[in-house]
């Protein structure tokens, strides 16, 4: 009997995925939105591994960004096809606990990327630690300063996880600099509009700001944006090493921007997840190290994502 | 049943009925100013003065036409969506032909037809309107996201910049729009047949109809209207912020929805006026700025402004009680 289940399970299986088989084994991707650029960066890393590894790719992602109720039912509708391992970046790293219970109830081999899930059983946590890009970011405009004058922060979303720790960093990067003075630290929810108007308040009480630290690019682009509108000058530094502002930091706008190497955990979340399914060893964590760019560094972030090669393993293990 | 002429019409319908509620606007936005004055002193200035009339343009612009959808006991949550897919579609023909005149024609013209396309389900397919726009917020979305798949589009010549961040002798370019469409938005609702029928519909359908109200073409039009308007403000937009990503009309729909109730229209139609939600809309404004120039803690930013929209529609209901 237990042969017989056995047999039409893979006579079933056989049939519902020879052509998967075939190609390859499918890997499920989860990805938060389709808006912020970072996760398409991390679409276009678990893509490319995906080539190089022979293996299908499948991405998930919320059509209305950030949607806990949606990737759950995702998660529910993908452990229903049964993809032989599971890429996650959870929109919520608690939220979605149950949803990785069920996924780990169903023995799908699952890899944590970006974002650490609160619980759950991984192969392995592929990140970076926003609490460290903050504080290195920060540390890049302050000491650009001269260690001393005016900062303001603009935070993202209140709340947020990814937030409220860059938003830790900056300001223990700020501790290590007693002569420069936090004149205010206000939301401009990851969003480049309301970071220009609240920018635009903010000078109108301080006369003098002589540097901004913004939790993501595109707040820092409207910090900028309205910096220069008001014919007044300061350094600004972002995070996320985006294509934007990449631009910026090359036409001298922009000070630096926190890599948060979206590639490059999408690289190596695929990379381990399948050398996981064919039996290899695998690191139970990777912390990709905090990296800076500014002018003197940009030149490998111009190279489109789509046109980037995968690291390998070793090469960002050896980092 | 009588028949309602043009004339009975605007007699039912004048500016004077709303003349109490729009002084309480007036009363509550000067107590704001007066509070503010005391806490800060960079809040009376006129550089910030300028400031707050820049950012409440762009809520009001959104606000104006949505206010004559909700006139109609209407609504349309597609605009920040449709704030999206116009802009960003400005931006790729600002940035493939290097025309900012073919740009703002194509921001306004999608920005109008996402608004015919509303009108046509609200009127021939009789969709209701909250679940019409709000089936077009998500169309919108979808194709904004296909379309940018995640890039931003960045960095327009500085001639189309002056429509955001320009100034025309010292007063910033978008107060000009504010002003003119606030005119324009007060003569159409008041002064015109057409503007008093859209009250007629938003106060009784039924009765419009009978009177000869052509209910459905004008119905069409305040949809449509509300769409271009969406699209000049995705333009306002762009100029200020000098790029376009898919999210960038993400947090817009419900603060110029707010605008329109704090500016004392109704959600049930036939009542409030333009001139209403412009004051509305400098009250979120003025909270907003308000906030940020005494650092109030980010974490109670939210409450405050959601404790302002509650209280100026309490007061809206109290007083009309009274008035009754």
């Amino acid at each position: 009997m237990k042969y017989l289940v056995v047999g039409l399970t893979a006579a079933l299986a056989a049939l519902s995925s020879s052509a998967a088989l075939a190609e390859g084994e499918s890997i499920a991707v989860f990805t938060k939105n389709l808006t912020n650029p970072y996760f398409q960066a991390v679409r276009v890393g678990t893509e490319t591994a995906a080539k190089k590894l022979g293996v299908n790719v499948i991405q998930y992602v919320p059509t209305k960004p950030d949607s806990i109720p949606e990737q759950l039912s995702q998660v529910e509708d993908v452990i229903v096809k049964k993809p032989n391992a599971i890429v996650f970046i959870p929109v919520d790293y608690k939220a979605l606990v149950p949803a990785v219970e069920k996924i780990n109830a169903a023995k799908i081999p699952v890899t944590n990327i970006t974002d650490r899930s609160a619980a759950g059983d991984f192969v392995a946590f592929v990140g970076a630690d926003d609490y460290s890009i903050g504080l290195a970011v920060g540390k890049r405009l302050l000491d650009a300063m001269g260690g001393k004058g005016n900062v303001i922060i603009l935070e993202g979303v209140k709340g947020s996880l990814t937030s409220t720790n860059r938003v830790r960093g900056f300001n223990d990067a700020l501790k290590e600099y007693p002569n420069v003075k936090l004149l205010a630290s206000q939301p401009g929810n990851f969003q480049r509009l309301n970071a220009l108007q609240v920018v635009e308040n903010l000078m109108q009480s301080f006369p003098q700001i002589d540097g901004v630290l913004a939790a993501n690019d595109p707040m820092a682009v409207g910090a900028i944006e309205a910096l220069e509108a008001a014919n007044r000058k300061a350094l600004v530094v972002g995070i996320n090493g985006s294509k934007e502002a990449v631009d910026l930091i090359k036409s001298g706008k922009l000070l630096a921007s926190g890599d948060f190497n979206g590639f490059i955990q999408g690289c190596i979340g695929t990379e381990i997840a399948v050398r996981n399914l064919r039996k290899q060893s695998t690191p139970k964590e990777v912390m990709l190290k905090p990296i800076v760019v500014d002018k003197t560094n940009y030149a490998p972030y111009e190279v489109p994502v789509e046109q980037r090669t995968c690291p390998t393993l070793e090469q960002v293990l050896a980092n | 049943m009588s028949i309602l002429t043009s004339e009975t019409l605007s007699s039912r319908f004048t500016l004077s009925g709303n003349v109490m509620q729009t002084l309480y606007r007036v009363l509550a936005v000067a107590l704001l100013c007066v509070a503010l004055t005391a806490l800060s002193d960079v809040f009376l200035t006129a550089n910030n003065i300028l400031n707050v009339l820049r950012q409440t343009a762009l809520l009001f612009l959104m606000a104006s036409g949505l206010t004559l959808v909700i006139l109609t006991a209407g609504l349309d949550l597609s605009i920040g969506a449709n704030v999206a897919l116009s802009g960003c579609l400005a931006a790729s023909v600002i940035k493939i032909t290097g025309s900012p005149l073919l740009g703002i024609a194509t921001g306004v013209g999608c920005g109008f037809i996402i608004g015919l396309a509303n009108g046509v389900l609200v009127t021939a397919l009789r969709i209701p309107s909250f679940i019409a726009t709000y089936g077009m917020m998500w169309v919108l979305t979808g194709i904004t996201y296909y379309y940018m798949a995640g890039e931003t589009i960045h960095g327009f010549p500085p001639g189309f910049r002056q429509l955001g961040s320009g100034h025309l002798f010292g007063i910033p370019v978008p107060v000009y729009f504010m002003v003119l469409f606030l005119m324009i938005g007060v003569l159409f609702a008041q002064r015109t047949t057409w503007g008093q029928q859209i009250y007629a519909i938003g106060a009784n359908p039924i009765a419009a109809r009978l009177s000869g109200v052509p209910v459905e073409r004008r119905l069409v039009l305040v949809y449509a209207v509300s769409g271009a308007m969406a699209g000049l403000a995705s333009l306002i937009i762009l100029a200020r912020i000098n790029s376009a990503q898919g999210d960038i009309g993400e947090e817009l729909t419900l603060p110029a929805i707010a605008a329109v109730l704090v500016g004392g229209t109704s959600l049930f139609g036939g009542s409030g006026t333009v001139a209403g939600t412009l004051i509305g809309a400098l009250l979120l404004t003025l909270v907003l700025n308000g906030m940020n120039l005494l650092q109030i803690n980010s974490s109670w930013q939210p409450l405050a402004t959601g404790i302002i929209i509650l209280l100026a529609v309490w007061i809206d209901i109290r007083t009309r009680r009274i008035g009754e």
